[in-house]
């Protein structure tokens, strides 16, 4: 009775291992996804939306060179550089700026090594270090937090490794602990937001604003900026609500539901990211309003949301560039021939409205 | 003389606790209804109401699955992935119809409960860390097979997130039907007696030779199944596909409606109208505090203080 007991169990354990594997196998054999007769928006189309400088005079800021950073002199072309992204590539941002450092070095024919830290700060510190210890002469790094970069720093600065940060700063002394930072102004995204919000709705009404994730300097930064402008701009709109939508889009959606039930005279809303924005226009379709009857002006410029200011819903997005390649090889080779780089290269974002969505919409990305 | 009185006194004081343990839930979710329908401006309307039951339908189908895993003694962190998962495969073959891409996503939360349910019956692994193993690995999976958002344009799924049946959306329907389903099975079937028997003691369960191994697997299939229905019923409400945040904390919820709705964690006992009403509770908890603007850190302080208040109900019962 037991041997027979025993060999029941086992093969049903075999039937059960079996069965998994063949789900999986079958989960990835035959899908047939909604689009894939789509074609991808080609390469070449976005080629045109390489980032600009805003400032850029070499001399204007506080600026860096390989003497006073305590480097040597290299050709970029035979260099190694390391680069070190913060967040895995799941959101277009990410994905648009990892492809474009790549790109990029790809183009001028250099050994690139990647990391990507998966939203794990610990994680981001020992990518760092490995790229070191695999012999990277150069870092870009797209940094998660703002501190804790010490032990990083430290390594780096024993070999004589420059470091260039992309998109967000580290708490550090330029020039000395690293080169450079290439990036947007947060409040300066928030306040040309409030700009375009102001131009929608006529500078009046009420508007609530869809908040990023706490505890983060670019939803602190953009609203900032956008609060501020419509104060001294236009206090005929009253910001009646702030609620956190996590830059996601399930939560815009479901935040935006409750304000516009419970504010019915709400005129627009302003989304720090586009995900959030796109939620809210699926949260204004669900509870039958027409196109424009609520404002919505968001940060990023990913296509989604450019695509809704074709269709009516969106009035404005204002972009945030995440292409950082031939900005950030810029910077250094400039600065590993021995030339002076600025230390805060603030980039130029553009923006979309109703008169160039159409027309632009292949630079989104 | 005096005996007598002082149990009658602990035999009210027993009797109030388990009110407030059965029937705490109930008061609380009135507590905050007239709260709202004195201060809150628009709250008696229709189109409000409607968004509040769409709204907490995915987090109560979740809780009803978690409140059977509870039931046994045991607890599945998995289903937050399970819906990511569910999403994923569900944009993946959504070239063959919404039906199929449906069923797919369902087998799929079919599949991560076997696992789950074999690892605890048959490998005997704990429930949390089994369950956790399945949480990292289902949203790695969802990710490999979708590594970013993707649209639905598909206009089946999209009338099954926003449509209605006389005016009663579907994903509320859905919810209803699922909710007076599994209470069906908890109270008047076999089944359902025989999760709360291995819940109370799982060796006493085996044995009085109740099927063990089978119970649990089919109690974390459930779990599995229903997550994935609330994967499937997110994304036709987003029209969206979305495995890096959909279903993120959805298990943290789902416990918490359950233990607030008065199931103990140490099993044996299922409260399914509880758990209904604890969903709404939470569901009402951040709705209140969103329109009256407060900001979101609150929401997590209420909570917090919800759940402190039912654990020490239970707590006492325990002690009884």
């Amino acid at each position: 009775m037991k041997p027979i007991a025993v060999v029941r169990r086992t093969s049903a354990r075999h039937l059960l291992a079996a069965g998994l594997v063949a789900s999986l196998a079958l989960a990835t054999g035959c899908t047939k996804s909604e689009d894939d007769s789509d074609k991808k928006p080609s390469a070449s189309k976005q080629d045109d939306a390489g980032q600009v400088v805003a400032s850029p005079a070499a001399g204007s800021g506080p600026t860096c060179t390989i003497d006073a950073y305590g480097a040597k002199k290299l050709d970029l072309k035979g260099a190694t550089v390391g680069f070190s992204q913060s967040e895995k590539e799941a959101n277009p941002f990410r994905i648009a700026e990892t492809a474009s450092i790549k790109a990029e070095a790809k183009k001028r024919g250099i050994k690139l090594l990647t990391a990507n830290a998966q939203s794990q700060f610990s994680k981001q510190i020992s990518d760092v270090q490995d790229l070191i210890a695999k012999g990277a002469n150069l870092l870009v790094i797209a940094p998660l937090n703002s501190d804790g970069w010490e032990p990083v720093l430290r390594t780096a600065a024993a070999k004589h490794i420059p470091i260039v940060t992309i998109d967000r700063k580290i708490n550090a002394t330029a020039c000395k602990d690293y080169v450079s930072f290439i990036g947007s102004d947060f409040i300066e995204q928030g306040k040309r937001a409030a700009d375009q919000m102001i131009e929608a709705t006529g500078g009046k009404g009420k508007i609530a604003i869809l908040l990023g994730a706490a505890g983060n300097n670019v939803t602190t930064e953009r609203t900032k900026g956008f609060e501020d402008r419509i104060k001294e701009k236009a206090p005929g709109l009253k910001i009646v609500s702030r609620q956190t939508g996590e830059f996601a889009r399930e939560k815009g959606q479901s935040v935006t539901e409750n304000l516009i039930q419970s504010n019915p005279g709400i005129t627009g809303i302003y989304a720090e990211n586009d995900e959030m924005g796109l939620g809210a226009v699926n949260a204004l379709k669900g509870a039958g309003k027409k196109p424009g009857d609520v404002k919505i002006v968001t940060v990023d410029g990913t296509r989604n949301a450019v695509q809704q200011i074709v269709d009516g819903w969106i009035s404005g997005v204002i972009e945030s560039n995440p292409r950082f390649g031939p900005l950030a090889f810029q910077t250094l080779d400039t600065f590993t021939k021995g030339d002076k780089v600025s230390q805060d290269i603030v980039i130029k974002d553009s923006a979309y409205s109703k008169s160039n969505a159409q027309s632009d919409i292949g630079k989104a990305f | 003389m005096t005996e007598l009185a002082l149990s009658r006194g602990s035999l009210d004081r027993d009797r109030l606790l388990r009110l407030l343990q059965d029937y705490g839930v109930y008061a609380g979710v009135l507590v905050l209804l007239l709260f709202n329908f004195a201060f809150t401006p628009h709250f008696v309307s229709t189109e409000n109401f409607r968004t509040q039951a769409v709204q907490v339908a995915p987090v109560l189908i979740v809780a009803l699955g978690m409140a059977l895993a509870i039931g046994t003694e045991g607890v599945d962190l998995s289903v937050g992935s399970v819906m990511a998962l569910a999403t994923s495969l569900l944009s993946l073959y959504l070239g063959y119809g919404p039906w199929i891409a449906a069923l797919t996503a369902v087998i799929g939360g079919i599949v991560v409960g076997v696992a789950n349910g074999a690892l605890i019956a048959f490998v005997g692994v704990q429930p949390i860390v089994a369950t956790l193993a399945l949480m990292v690995a289902g949203r790695g999976l969802a990710l490999v097979l979708l590594p970013q958002l993707k649209d639905v344009r598909d206009p089946g799924l999209a009338s099954l997130g926003s449509g209605d049946v006389l005016g009663v959306p579907y994903l509320v329907l859905i919810a209803a039907v699922l909710a007076v389903l599994v209470a069906f099975v908890m109270r008047r079937t076999t089944f359902g007696r025989q999760v709360l028997a291995i819940g109370d003691s799982r060796p006493a369960a085996r044995l009085a030779g109740l099927p063990v191994r089978r119970v649990l697997i089919v109690v974390y299939v459930c779990s599995g199944a229903l997550a994935a229905i609330a994967g499937v019923l997110a994304t036709a409400r987003l029209t969206a596909s979305d495995p890096t945040s959909l279903g993120n904390l959805m298990e943290l919820s789902a416990i918490t409606a359950v233990v607030v709705g008065g199931t103990p964690l140490t099993g044996g006992r299922v409260r399914i109208g509880g758990t209904v009403a604890g969903a709404v509770l939470i569901q009402l908890l951040t709705t209140t505090l969103i329109k009256h603007d407060l900001p979101p850190s609150w929401t997590q302080i209420a909570q917090a203080v919800v759940i402190v208040l039912a654990v020490y109900a239970a707590r006492e019962r325990g002690r009884r």
